[in-house]
């Protein structure tokens, strides 16, 4: 590796680690793999960023559906649900941890105030798609949305954090 | 395509999100290319997404760095050589990383200057009409007034009050002409002119009644004065004539230049 290709991916890491970390975490609970699936995520945009092509939108654009596939496709593998159905003491220690995960997780004060002035639906939405790995159709699937409306609700939540974003 | 409606749909974001089959982001990608507002409106809805996660980062600790960056120092000299030559990736890696803010400043640029654009062409667009407007306005206000002049001429020559006095060209100008309309009763004097040159600057055209044998001063005038001319009120005037005087007028007239003469004929 050469130096200045180092300092390059350093600084990918340093100033997105953070973003892609707060996606993966939150869909994997276990504080762990999480760590290992952003280290895989890691490698994969070492591994292709040449693939990334500008013209189709941003960096971290790129670098999030990477980040999201690999997360969702973790966390349905079976060693995460076999963990699941581990019993005992283990379990139980996993859902704590799981609880208090999820507190400075999904409920973190910034993602909680910056989603606190939508509308029900479209909070539900979002910390859906962005943070319990759910996928759109998989949303309109299992709470019998249609897809259409998930969609629309996707778009206005993200209008609307448009103003909020800035504010914050 | 209705591109409103298109973004409406939310397809976009579905689109930000990685959610669409390989179809349908090709389809996507199709008309990103063909309308640039599209292009504008992801580019809003990709840094919305960004900034938002940004706020929502959790920040790993600093031993899951250190093991991404020894995981990567292994991997190096196998697989990645053999599968592009060295020294590409490393260039490439900034390439696209500087690629990827350098399509973002020439986007936001593009449509800045875009807009400016038409701005600047609306606003020019807009002074013209504004000044053809004024034009016509001023058009507008010259006719009126013509029209005003004619009508207020024809007052006085279709009144029978007024008596016409034709005053013929002398030798000094024999192709020249003057009639005055005078009405006797209320005094007013009007003239109008045919034929007569225009003077000198420092020299004026002046108007004499004769009154009781003397000449009366009625006014003085230019040579390319049209319609009717409203002169001084006099009564009792026997015959009117021009002369050419120092510009302003003189008390007595200078005989030798006289232009035009003409008597009144009562009827």
């Amino acid at each position: 590796m050469r130096s200045k290709d180092k300092i390059a991916f350093a600084y990918l890491y340093d100033h997105y680690s953070g973003a892609l970390f707060g996606v993966v975490s939150r869909i994997i609970r276990k504080e762990e793999v999480a760590e290992e699936v952003l280290q895989d995520v890691f490698l994969k945009i070492w591994d292709k960023i040449e693939s990334y092509d500008a013209e189709k939108g941003r960096l971290f654009t790129w670098m999030l559906n990477l980040a999201r596939n690999q997360a969702i496709d973790r966390g349905r593998s079976k060693e995460i649900s076999k963990e699941g159905k581990t019993s005992g003491i283990d379990n139980l220690v996993n859902r704590i941890d799981k609880r208090e995960f999820a507190e400075q997780g999904v409920d973190s004060i910034g993602v909680r105030d910056i989603l606190k002035g939508l509308p029900e639906e479209q909070k539900f939405v979002m910390e859906n798609l962005y943070f319990k790995g759910y996928s759109q159709s998989e949303l309109a699937e299992e709470f019998n949305i249609p897809l259409g409306t998930v969609k629309t609700r996707t778009r206005l939540a993200l209008k609307q954090l448009r103003s909020i974003v800035k504010a914050f | 395509m209705n591109t409103q409606d298109y973004i409406s749909s939310g397809i976009l974001e579905a689109y930000a999100l990685g959610e669409l089959s390989a179809l349908e982001r090709a389809e996507v990608e199709k008309n990103l290319a063909q309308y640039p507002e599209l292009k504008e409106e992801l580019l809003l809805i990709e840094e919305t997404q960004e900034k938002f996660l940004q706020k929502g980062a959790i920040q790993p600790k600093a031993s899951v760095k250190e093991q991404l960056f020894k995981k990567i120092r292994q991997s190096k000299p196998d697989g990645k050589i053999v599968s592009m030559p060295a020294g590409n990736s490393q260039i490439s890696f900034w390439k696209y990383a500087a690629a990827a803010s350098v399509a973002i400043a020439l986007v936001t640029s593009y449509l800045a200057y875009n807009y400016y654009g038409k701005w600047r062409s609306t606003e020019n667009n807009l002074n013209e009409l504004v000044a053809q407007n004024q034009q016509m306005a001023r058009d507008y206000n010259t006719v009126n007034q013509r029209l005003d002049k004619i009508e207020t001429d024809i007052k006085v020559i279709d009144n029978p009050a007024f008596s016409r006095v034709v005053m013929k060209g002398t030798n000094n100008a024999p192709e020249a002409m003057a009639y005055v309309y005078w009405n006797e009763s209320s005094k007013e004097v009007y003239l109008s002119i045919q034929n007569m040159k225009t003077l000198a600057q420092e020299n004026q055209y002046q108007l004499w009644a004769i009154v009781d044998g003397k000449p009366v001063d009625a006014g003085v005038f230019d040579g390319n004065m049209t319609g009717l001319l409203k002169m001084k009120d006099l009564g009792g005037a026997a015959a009117f004539a021009v002369t050419v005087e120092p510009r302003g007028g003189k008390p007595a007239p200078s005989l030798e230049t006289m232009q035009v003469i003409g008597n009144v004929i009562k009827g």
